[in-house]
């Protein structure tokens, strides 16, 4: 199997005492390992489904997921969700803590994330005391300390103004190139898909079905502003905008 | 330090002092209205007592030595009643949080004991337990317990949803869940509830 991870006719329905929600509809794809992909879809439409049945947090559904064994997960949320009674560097080793992983290693990655982010003076600070930015910095850190394999990136973004948005996608997105982490993304944001991956899906609403899958190549891939700079950039925007259903 | 900063910290202290020293004297007065009222015979001495007399009382009991005595014994009643009640009620919280289902079929029976006025209960108990320290504790045990589980039940309840997802995606198990998060969380509830809780004794004692 050269696929880290396979998906194949994924459905699922969320059952509740009013009615029978179908979320996912026979979704099947693939995931190589170092590899960047986006999942497009209007809001509702069933992507945060997804990434909790590929994180094994739901069981119920039918389909098949092959993993390669032993596969790491590690989540960023859309809220950073640092808790405000641990410091900023108690928060980042939280997941650490709780898996029960706190090795020398694992401590000095911490603290070279800290370093590389420029956080390291505050590590002793409450996370009430820092802007946005910097706290979804930490949810990163945090989420970075666990060594996952694959990344679930669950709209992580967009509750960050447009710069710091920007400035903490190219973070996520140089680290998780430099150490071949291998990256799902949620967002509803077309511009981050492209800039971000190597894939996109396009999801249509609810039930998700994979509408289109659309290959991202840029001649340039260092960083998200080139790429946004890149001629192709128009091209891709312009294939997503049709394929996306934008009737929300 | 600036002249302004000085003379800041100066009008902060005045307000302070002159807003303590209002409030004493709305003491003095509401006691010197109770001793006048009393006085010239508007209220019954004997229902509402008056000042002067509770404190000949206080000097006679001090001076007959079982003053402290009593203050003693209501104290240790008191003491007991609150680690007991916050001890329980804590647990209880936990019990109810982890067992949604046990804490869905007792709902309504903790609703009812606790909407009961419990002060109704205290002869049944005297009558069960005798008229010793033990129903007094009972009583006031009775009184607060209920309203401790339920406001840190409460209070668990309220751990915001995206940290429990945060805590799910992490792989936490429902006891590190618990310790590390809805406790923690609920830290002011808490508090408020041992507050709560000492009030509730006092009236049951
Ligand atoms: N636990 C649940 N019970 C019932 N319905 C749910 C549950 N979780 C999600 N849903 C429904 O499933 C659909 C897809 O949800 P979700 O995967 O969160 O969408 P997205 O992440 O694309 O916004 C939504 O319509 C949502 O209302
Ligand atoms: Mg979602």
């Amino acid at each position: 199997m050269n696929n880290l991870l396979d998906i194949s006719k994924l459905t699922k329905k969320y059952q509740t005492k009013e009615n029978e929600i179908v979320a996912l509809d026979n979704i099947s794809f693939g995931l190589k390992k170092g590899e960047i992909v986006s999942l497009v879809g209007p809001s509702g439409c069933g992507k945060s489904t997804i990434l909790s049945i590929i994180a094994d947090l739901d069981h119920d559904y039918t389909g098949t997921i092959t993993r390669k064994s032993h596969l790491k997960y590690a989540y960023m949320l859309q809220n950073d969700a640092l808790l405000p009674f641990l410091t900023i560097y108690e928060n980042a080793i939280l997941g650490l803590k709780i898996q029960k992983t706190v090795t020398k290693e694992n401590l000095a990655y911490v603290d070279y994330l800290f370093k590389l982010y420029k956080l390291d003076e505050f590590k002793n600070n409450y996370p009430n005391s820092l802007s946005g930015g910097m706290k979804q910095r930490v949810a990163l850190i945090r989420t970075l300390a666990l060594n996952p394999d694959i990344l679930l990136l669950d709209e992580p973004f967009s509750a960050l103004d447009q710069q710091s948005r920007l400035l903490i996608s190219d973070d996520v997105y140089k680290i998780a190139k430099k150490e071949g982490k291998t990256v799902i993304l949620v967002t509803h944001n077309i511009e981050e898909a492209i800039t971000f991956s190597d894939r996109v899906i396009i999801l249509s609403k609810r039930p998700a079905k994979i509408k289109k899958i659309i290959e991202v190549n840029f001649k340039n891939q260092y960083s998200i502003y080139e790429r946004r700079k890149d001629a192709n950039f128009n091209y891709y925007f312009d294939i997503i905008w049709k394929d996306l259903d934008t009737n929300e | 330090m600036s002249e302004e900063r000085k003379k800041y910290l100066k009008k902060v202290k005045i307000k302070q002092i002159s807003i303590f020293g209002f409030q004493f004297l709305l003491v003095l007065l509401f006691l010197g209205l109770w001793e006048y009222l009393v006085k010239i015979g508007f209220i019954n001495a004997f229902i509402y007592s008056s000042p002067s007399n509770i404190i000949k009382t206080i000097i006679e009991l001090i001076r007959k030595h079982d003053f402290f005595i009593h203050i003693l014994v209501t104290l240790k009643e008191v003491i007991i009643a609150f680690i007991l009640g916050n001890i329980l009620g804590f647990t209880g919280a936990i019990i109810l949080y982890e067992f949604k289902y046990l804490a869905k079929v007792l709902d309504p029976f903790l609703t009812m004991l606790n909407s009961l006025p419990k002060i109704a209960l205290g002869p049944l108990i005297i009558i069960i337990f005798g008229a010793n320290i033990k129903s007094v504790i009972i009583m006031a045990l009775l009184i607060n317990l209920i309203v401790s589980i339920l406001t840190i039940y409460n209070g668990f309840l309220c751990t915001p949803s995206y940290y429990l997802k945060l805590f799910k995606t992490m792989q936490a198990n429902k006891w590190q869940t618990l310790f590390k998060l809805v406790i923690p969380s609920s830290y002011q509830t808490i508090i408020a509830s041992f507050k709560l809780c000492i009030a509730q004794t006092l009236i049951g004692t």
